[in-house]
C-alpha cells in the first residue's frame, strides 16, 4: 500500500542513532525482540550445557559451581530475559496496530522500558564475569543469604531483579493506559482482538505483582548488606516470608509468561480455520477469571513449608479451580477449529502443538495441587517435566507460532514454510523427547537442581535420551536462525493481508508506515476487516492532512543509563550510585522539559 | 467514548477553598482522637477497631476529596479500590498464615517452641 | 501529550480520562501493594519481637515482671503527623490554583507544600539519629529492621516527592509557566503528593499508636 508521501513528518532515518533514539513502538518492538531472542538462544546455551552434564551418571563436564550458576541463570535468562520480552515485543508491535491507534500513550516511556530491561539484562548477564547467582531461580534464603552465599552473586540477582522489574512496571502501566484509552472508534472492550485482552490482563498483574518482589528483594539486600534480619531466624528473621513474598510475584509472573501466548494462539487459530474465535467472551472472561484466582494460589509452591491444614485446604481448592477457566479455554480452542476449513501450514502448526503441550503441562499442574501428592513430587524432576511443558511447549510454542504469523506484517516477508515446517516437527519431537521423560524421573524420586547421579540409579537412560532431545530441540531453532536471515535477504513481496485475517494491523501496508494508519480505522465488529470484506467496505482514503509523530528522543536512554548505574550502586560502590541519580535527575528534567509538539 | 468537554467540567469540579480548610480542620480533630484514644486506658480493649476506622475515614476523605476521586469517572476509583483490597487481602492472608499455627516465632511466644526452631518442618 | 495530535481530530480518550491521570492512578494502585508488602513484613513480626525479648521495643512492655519502657517518641511524630497533613491541605490549593488561573496562589501553595514536607523529612532524621543513639538499629532486632525500611521508604517517597515539587515550582517561575496544562501538572503531583499522606495516615496509628 502507497503511504501517502509527503504528508508525514519525517524522522525515519536509519542507523544507529536513529533506533538508539526512537519512541516508535515498532522500532522498540523489533528491540525487544532481537535482544530476546538472543537471550533466548544463550539461555538455550546453558540448558544445552546442564543436559551434557547430565547425559550420563557421575559426569563430570562442568564443575558443580558452575553448574549451580547454570540451572539458576538459564531460568533467570529465559524467564526475565527472553519469555517476557518476546511478548512484550508482540505487545509493543502489535497492541496499536491492533487497536488502531498511530503509537502507545507514552512513546517515551516506552523506550524507556526497553532501555531499563536492556540495562537490567546486562547487569544479570554480567554477573558471569563477577560471580553468578546460584541459588536457583527462586533463590530461598537461608541459601541465599550470606552465610551460604557469601560471594556477589546473590547481589547481582537482587539489582538485576529489581532493575528489570521497574522496566515491566512502567510498560505495564503504560500499556495499561494505552489499551483502555487509545482504541479507534468503534473498538470497544468486548470487540478487542483476544490477544490485546491478555496484554491488558498481564499489565495489571504486573502492575500489581512487582511490589512484593521488589520489597522481598529490598530486604534481602538489606539482610545481606546492612544487617537486617528478615530472614534470620537465629535473629528472630523468617525464611518463609521470603518465600511467600516471591511467590505472591510469581504465581500471577507464571500468568504473565503464558497469556501472550494463549492470546496468539487465539489470534492464529481462528485466522487458519476460517471461522470466528468461538467463544470470545468466554475466552475474555476465562482470561479474567485466571488472572483474579492467580491471587490466592501462590502457597502452592510452598506446600511442604508445613502450614496448618487450613491454608493448605484453601490454596489446594484454589489452585485446582484455576484448572476450569482454563478448560475452558482449551475448549474453545478445539471449538473455533471444529468445522472450520483448517490450513495447517508452521504458524497453524505450533498453534495446534501449543494446545497439546500445554493441556499435558496443564493436567500435571492439577496433579501437584493436591497438598499430599506435592509432597511426594516437590523438587524432583516432574516439576522441571511441568514447568516445561507450561514454558517450552506452552509459551516458546506460541511464541513461534506468533512470529510465524506475524512475521510478513513486521517485515514484509513471509518465512520460508519447508524450513519452517521442518523446524515445527523437530521442535514437537525435541520438547516431548526433553521433558515427558522427566515425569517418570521425577516420579521415581530424582531431584530437581542435582549436579549428577549414581549409576546404580538407573537413571542413566532417560537422561541421555533427554540430552539427545535438548540437541533436537536446539537444531529446530537453528533452522529458524537460518530460516530468519534467508529471509531477511529477500525483496519484501508480502501483501498486506496474507492470511486473509480479520484484524486491524492486517489493513496497514507490510511493514506499517511509520505513522501505522493513513486514516484511523473506523470498527464495526468483532472481526473488522472479515465484516468490511462481507459489506463491501472499501478503506477510507488518506486526505493528506499533516499527521504529527512524536519526535525521537535520547532521553530514555540516557534515564535508563542514570537508572543502571544507580542500581549497580549496592553490589559496587556507593558512589556509582550518586553518578547515577545525578544522571537520572538531569534525564528526567531534560525529559520535562523537551517539546514533544 | 471522549468528551473532553464534558471531563473538563469534573475535573474543575470539587470542594471550594472554604470546605477544603473545613475537610483540613476535621482531618486534624480526628487525628487527636486517635492520640487521645490511645491514651485513654479504659480504650484499651477495643483501641484497634477505633483506630483502624479512624484511619479508613482519614483515608477515605483524601483519597475522595484532596485527591478528587469522587469527582472523577468511576474508573479511576475501581482501579485504585481494587488495588487497595488486594493489597489488604494480601496483608491480612500473610498476618493470618504467621500468627497461625506454623511461623517458629508465634509458636515460640506460645512456648511450644524454641524461636531458632527449623523453619520448614516437614514431619507432620 | 504528542497522542492528542497523533490522531484524528476530535478523539480525545475512550475512557474521557486523560492518559497521564490514569497512569498516575494505575502507579499508585501499585505502590498500595508496595507498601502493603512493606506493612506486612511489619505486622508478620510485630508479637515475635516482643517474644524473643530482645528490646528496646516500640511501646512500654512487661517482660518477666521488668518495665521496658517504649522507644516510640509519639508527642513529637504526632506533630510531624500534623505536619504532613497540613502539606496536603497546601498541596490542595496549589491544584485549586493551577486550575483556576491564580499562579500565585499555585507558588505559595507549592512553596509552603515543600517546606512542610521538608520540615517532616527533618523530624523523620531526628527521630532516627536519635533511635540510634537509644541502640535501635538495623540489626538490634526485627523491629527495627521493620521500622527503618517501612518509615524509611515512606521518607524516600516523601523526599522524591518534594524534588518533583520543586521541579515543578522551578518550572512555573519561566516566562510561560506551567504552559496552558499547568492544571494537569500540578493536579498529577497532587495525587502523588496526597497519596505519601495517606500512606502516613496508615503507618502512624499502625506504627505509633497501635500496642
Amino acid at each position: 500500500m502507497a503511504t501517502a508521501a509527503g504528508t508525514l513528518a519525517h524522522h525515519a532515518e536509519s542507523g544507529v542513532w536513529s533506533w538508539l533514539t526512537t519512541v516508535d513502538h515498532k522500532r522498540i518492538g523489533v528491540l525487544y525482540g532481537i535482544t530476546a531472542f538472543s537471550f533466548f538462544i544463550w539461555g538455550g546455551v546453558q540448558a544445552l550445557l546442564i543436559r551434557t552434564q547430565l547425559a550420563v551418571p557421575n559426569g563430570e563436564v562442568i564443575p558443580a559451581t558452575l553448574y549451580n550458576q547454570l540451572f539458576t541463570m538459564h531460568a533467570l535468562t529465559m524467564i526475565f530475559l527472553a519469555v517476557m520480552p518476546l511478548g512484550a515485543s508482540f505487545s509493543n508491535f502489535l497492541t496499536p496496530l491492533m487497536i488502531g491507534a498511530r503509537d502507545v500513550a507514552f512513546p517515551r516511556l516506552n523506550a524507556l522500558s526497553f532501555w531499563v530491561f536492556a540495562g537490567g539484562a546486562v547487569i544479570l548477564t554480567s554477573s558471569f564475569f563477577f560471580e553468578a547467582p546460584g541459588a536457583g531461580w527462586f533463590n530461598y534464603v537461608p541459601l541465599a543469604g550470606r552465610t551460604y552465599s557469601p560471594g556477589q552473586g546473590i547481589d547481582f540477582y537482587v539489582i538485576g531483579l529489581t532493575v528489570l522489574g521497574l522496566s515491566s512496571l512502567m510498560a505495564a502501566l503504560n500499556f495499561a493506559v494505552t489499551i483502555m484509552n487509545m482504541r479507534a472508534p468503534g473498538m470497544t472492550m468486548m470487540r478487542l482482538p483476544v490477544f490485546i485482552w491478555m496484554v491488558l490482563i498481564i499489565s495489571f498483574l504486573l502492575i500489581l505483582a512487582l511490589p512484593p518482589l521488589t520489597v522481598a528483594l529490598i530486604e534481602l539486600l538489606f539482610d545481606r548488606n546492612y544487617g537486617t534480619n528478615f530472614f534470620n531466624p537465629a535473629e528472630g528473621g523468617d525464611p518463609i516470608l521470603w518465600q511467600h513474598l516471591f511467590w505472591i510475584f510469581g504465581h500471577p509472573e507464571v500468568y504473565v509468561l503464558i497469556l501472550p501466548a494463549m492470546g496468539i494462539v487465539s489470534e492464529v487459530l481462528p485466522v487458519f480455520s476460517r471461522k470466528p474465535l468461538f467463544g470470545y467472551s468466554a475466552i475474555v472472561f476465562a482470561g479474567m477469571a485466571i488472572a483474579f484466582l492467580g491471587w490466592a494460589v501462590w502457597s502452592h509452591h510452598m506446600f511442604t513449608t508445613g502450614m496448618g491444614a487450613v491454608p493448605r485446604t484453601i490454596f489446594a481448592a484454589n489452585t485446582m479451580l484455576i484448572a476450569v477457566p482454563t478448560g475452558v479455554k482449551i475448549f474453545n480452542w478445539l471449538g473455533t477449529m471444529y468445522g472450520g476449513s483448517l490450513r495447517f501450514n508452521t504458524a497453524m502448526s505450533f498453534s495446534v502443538a501449543f494446545i497439546a503441550l500445554f493441556t499435558i503441562g496443564g493436567i500435571s499442574g492439577v496433579m501437584h495441587a493436591s497438598p499430599p501428592v506435592d509432597t511426594q513430587q516437590q523438587d524432583t524432576y516432574f516439576i522441571i517435566a511441568h514447568l516445561h511443558y507450561v514454558l517450552v511447549g506452552g509459551a516458546v510454542t506460541g511464541i513461534f507460532s506468533g512470529i510465524f504469523y506475524w512475521f510478513p506484517k513486521m517485515t514484509g516477508r513471509l518465512l520460508d514454510e519447508r524450513l519452517g515446517m521442518t523446524q515445527f516437527w523437530l521442535w514437537f519431537i525435541g520438547v516431548n523427547m526433553t521433558f515427558f521423560p522427566m515425569h517418570y524421573l521425577g516420579l521415581v524420586g530424582m531431584p530437581r537442581r542435582i549436579y549428577t547421579y549414581d549409576n546404580d540409579l538407573g537413571w542413566g537412560f532417560w537422561n541421555m535420551f533427554e540430552t539427545v532431545g535438548a540437541f533436537v530441540i536446539a537444531a529446530s531453532v537453528l533452522l529458524f536462525v537460518i530460516n530468519f536471515f534467508r529471509t531477511m535477504q529477500q525483496e519484501p513481496t508480502a501483501s498486506d493481508n496474507p492470511w486473509d485475517a480479520p484484524t486491524l494491523e492486517w489493513a496497514t501496508s507490510s511493514p506499517p508506515p511509520e505513522h501505522d494508519f493513513d486514516v484511523i480505522p473506523v470498527v464495526r465488529a468483532r472481526d473488522p476487516l472479515w465484516y468490511n470484506r462481507d459489506h463491501n467496505i472499501q478503506a477510507e482514503q488518506p486526505t493528506g492532512e499533516h499527521i504529527h509523530l512524536p519526535p525521537p528522543s535520547y532521553y530514555p536512554l540516557l534515564l535508563a543509563v542514570g537508572v543502571s548505574v544507580l542500581a549497580v550502586g549496592p553490589i559496587s560502590h556507593i558512589a556509582f550510585t550518586a553518578l547515577g541519580a545525578v544522571i537520572a535527575v538531569y534525564g528526567i528534567w531534560g525529559w520535562a522539559l523537551e517539546p514533544t509538539e | 467514548m471522549a468528551h473532553q468537554t464534558q471531563h473538563a467540567a469534573v475535573a474543575q469540579h470539587g470542594l471550594t477553598p472554604r470546605q477544603y480548610i473545613m475537610l483540613g480542620v476535621a482531618l486534624t480533630v480526628i487525628t487527636v482522637i486517635e492520640l487521645a484514644a490511645s491514651y485513654i486506658p479504659a480504650l484499651t480493649p477495643v483501641l484497634v477497631p477505633i483506630l483502624l476506622a479512624l484511619t479508613a475515614i482519614k483515608f477515605a476523605a483524601v483519597v475522595g476529596y484532596f485527591m478528587h476521586l469522587r469527582f472523577e469517572d468511576g474508573l479511576l476509583a475501581k482501579v485504585f479500590t481494587s488495588s487497595l483490597i488486594l493489597a489488604i487481602l494480601i496483608l491480612v492472608a500473610l498476618a493470618a498464615l504467621f500468627w497461625g499455627d506454623y511461623a517458629p516465632g508465634v509458636r515460640a511466644a506460645r512456648g511450644d517452641a524454641p524461636a531458632s526452631a527449623p523453619a520448614a518442618p516437614k514431619a507432620h | 501529550m504528542a497522542q492528542a495530535v497523533a490522531h484524528a481530530p476530535a478523539h480525545g480518550t475512550n475512557t474521557g480520562i486523560e492518559n497521564r491521570k490514569l497512569l498516575m492512578w494505575l502507579f499508585l494502585g501499585s505502590e498500595c501493594l508496595f507498601f502493603g508488602s512493606l506493612i506486612a513484613t511489619y505486622m508478620v513480626f510485630k508479637f515475635d519481637v516482643i517474644a524473643r525479648g530482645v528490646g528496646p521495643f516500640p511501646h512500654d512492655v512487661m517482660i518477666n515482671g521488668v518495665l521496658h519502657h517504649g522507644i516510640l517518641d509519639i508527642p513529637t511524630t504526632s506533630a510531624s503527623t500534623f505536619v504532613l497533613l497540613m502539606s496536603s491541605l497546601t498541596m490542595v490549593f496549589a491544584v485549586y490554583g493551577a486550575q483556576h488561573a491564580r499562579p500565585t496562589l499555585m507558588k505559595l501553595s507549592l512553596l509552603a507544600t515543600i517546606v512542610l514536607g521538608l520540615v517532616f523529612l527533618g523530624f523523620q532524621v531526628y527521630e532516627f539519629v536519635t533511635f540510634v543513639h537509644e541502640g535501635l538499629t538495623l540489626s538490634t532486632n526485627l523491629f527495627g529492621a521493620t521500622f527503618f525500611l517501612l518509615t524509611g521508604f515512606h521518607g524516600t517517597h516523601v523526599g522524591v516527592g518534594v524534588l518533583y515539587l520543586i521541579s515543578m515550582l522551578a518550572a512555573s517561575m519561566r516566562r510561560n509557566g506551567l504552559g496552558a496544562d499547568a492544571g494537569a501538572h500540578v493536579e498529577i503531583a497532587g495525587l502523588y503528593w496526597h497519596f505519601v499522606d495517606i500512606v502516613w495516615i496508615v503507618i502512624f496509628p499502625l506504627l505509633y499508636l497501635m500496642p
